[in-house]
């Protein structure tokens, strides 16, 4: 509770401190960032994606026993996800299905100093002025990459609580990738908080029944040997692991890259023959996805990312022995 | 340079660069095959039942001569002796559809997407719902999970209602 008021008085005065003198981009980024995980709020967000537009409840309180969000979809069959903090659940057709759990979390994420100037190598960072969104007034800061490797991201954050109420992913000729915002929005205040209750007791007591929840995830940190060659200049190499994966026997070797706004992860493991991992690429909104056969491993590369990146990546990755 | 074909075809290059790709279109027989082959996409897209045989058998030879960067794993040595059985027509019809699909994402993928044999899966393909566990995976150390939360998670459950209906279109780009 110390923490989380201690934390609640930085950002605090970080928004005064933005209000009192003129803040730059990345200084709201950063106060975003902050502000998601120690605001409470409710609201309802549009995600478009490709030529689809989804429409989705969130929800996020922080409790003195940490921070808990829920995310419904309110169009097509019901999904749910319950995050709290490195736990995340999704309830999807009935079942609940443990999606990640990272006990070693910080309770509070926020975007690293180091991250903040990789970004800025990578980006030019601009404010675009004052907008309106949800009824609220929002800065505008938009992220241009330097080269046609990434997306551009335009973020629009509340100017009194810093929260982000709307970000967009935009490609070349700034077509929209993929775009979310806040359509309807409600800043403290009374807040549902029912579902909290529903969601640790679930946690504590249904264990048996859970649908594939997973044993505890099996992450170590590794030096495979593998390397990717062509990873667009600023993407810097933040963790190399052996992890157990959902649906996968053998143990997947994980490599992230990241350049400060988005992310590139290679993942490499033993090819089984499963058809169901056709090779080539896909794409959802920003995201892409490319898998490809080299000798007798599978190679996956995913990232917020055009798809010639992810390709350009797959490409070059070779084994270089240990 | 394939990049400002497609766009002066789209009407959106600006005019002194429209000029300057104008005079090498005369000039250079490369950048005249790129500008006819761009118009043959095109044709096909607007009117299918109308194609030039002769420039498909140029096409034809292109197709060859490309390499299969996107084609399923283990119908590979199957789809390699169709290939060459296929015909012109059929050929040409699947270069309009991945060409068409690939355009919907970016219009720079189109020159090497446009090229490549009928059996590729198209860039605008959705990600299957049996690789979310990959996004998952991803998104736990992806800085985008930071800035926005839980928003984020939005992608690994999208509605995937449409990946039978896009199974059928990739059956329906496969030679028969």
């Amino acid at each position: 509770m110390k923490v989380h008021v201690a934390l609640c008085g930085v950002l605090a005065a970080l928004v005064a401190h933005a209000h009192a003198e003129e803040r730059s981009a990345l200084d709201w980024l950063g106060i975003a960032a902050i502000a998601g995980h120690q605001t409470n709020y409710s609201g309802v967000f549009v995600y478009q994606y490709d030529d689809r537009v989804e429409t989705s409840n969130l929800i996020h309180v922080t409790e003195p026993s940490g921070e808990f969000e829920k995310l419904e979809s309110l169009d097509g069959p019901k999904r749910e996800i319950i995050r709290h903090d490195g736990q995340v659940w999704s309830y999807t057709h009935h079942q609940m299905v443990q999606m990640e759990s990272q006990q070693g979390r910080s309770r509070f994420p926020s975007l690293l100093p180091e991250q903040l100037s990789a970004l800025s190598a990578n980006y030019q960072a601009n404010l675009l002025g004052v907008e309106r969104v949800a009824g609220y007034n929002a800065h505008v800061i938009l992220f241009q990459p330097k080269d046609n490797l990434r997306y551009s991201h335009k973020m629009w954050v509340h100017t009194d609580s810093g929260l982000l109420l709307k970000a967009a992913v935009q490609g070349d000729k700034n077509q929209i990738a993929e775009q979310y915002s806040f359509t309807q929005l409600q800043i403290g205040g009374q807040i549902d908080r029912s579902w909290i209750k529903l969601s640790t007791a679930a946690d504590l007591h249904g264990k048996g029944s859970h649908h594939s929840l997973e044993a505890a995830k099996d992450i170590t940190p590794t030096n495979s040997g593998w390397v990717a060659d062509m990873v667009p200049t600023g993407f810097k190499k933040t963790m190399e692991i052996l992890r157990t994966m959902h649906g996968k026997h053998a143990p997947v070797t994980q490599m992230v890259f990241s350049d400060g706004l988005s992310a590139i992860s290679i993942f490499i493991e033993p090819n089984d023959g499963d058809e169901d991992d056709v090779e080539g690429l896909s794409s959802r909104g920003a995201v892409s996805l490319y898998h490809k056969v080299l000798d007798k491993n599978l190679i996956t590369v995913v990232g917020e990312v055009p798809p010639r990146t992810v390709m350009q990546v797959l490409e070059s990755v070779r084994y270089n022995g240990k | 340079m394939k990049q400002e074909i497609s766009t002066l075809m789209d009407g959106e290059l600006f005019e002194d660069e429209a000029d300057s790709l104008l005079g090498r279109l005369k000039n250079d027989s490369t950048v005249r095959k790129n500008w006819a082959v761009y118009h043959l996409i095109g044709d096909i897209l607007r009117q299918p039942e109308h194609i030039h045989c002769d420039l498909s058998a140029k096409v034809r030879e292109l197709l060859r001569d490309e390499p299969t960067v996107l084609a399923p794993r283990g119908r590979a040595v199957k789809q390699r002796m169709r290939t060459f059985a296929l015909s012109a027509a059929a050929s040409l019809s699947a270069v309009g559809v991945v060409a068409w699909m690939s355009l919907q994402i970016s219009p720079e993928v189109v020159p090497q997407l446009a090229m490549q044999q009928s059996a590729l899966r198209p860039v605008s393909m959705q990600i299957r719902t049996n690789s979310n566990d990959y996004l998952v995976a991803h998104q736990e150390y992806s800085p985008s999970a930071v800035v926005n939360g839980s928003a984020s998670y939005i992608r690994t459950v999208s509605y995937t209602r449409d990946d039978a209906a896009l199974q059928t279109n990739h059956g329906e780009i496969q030679p028969k």
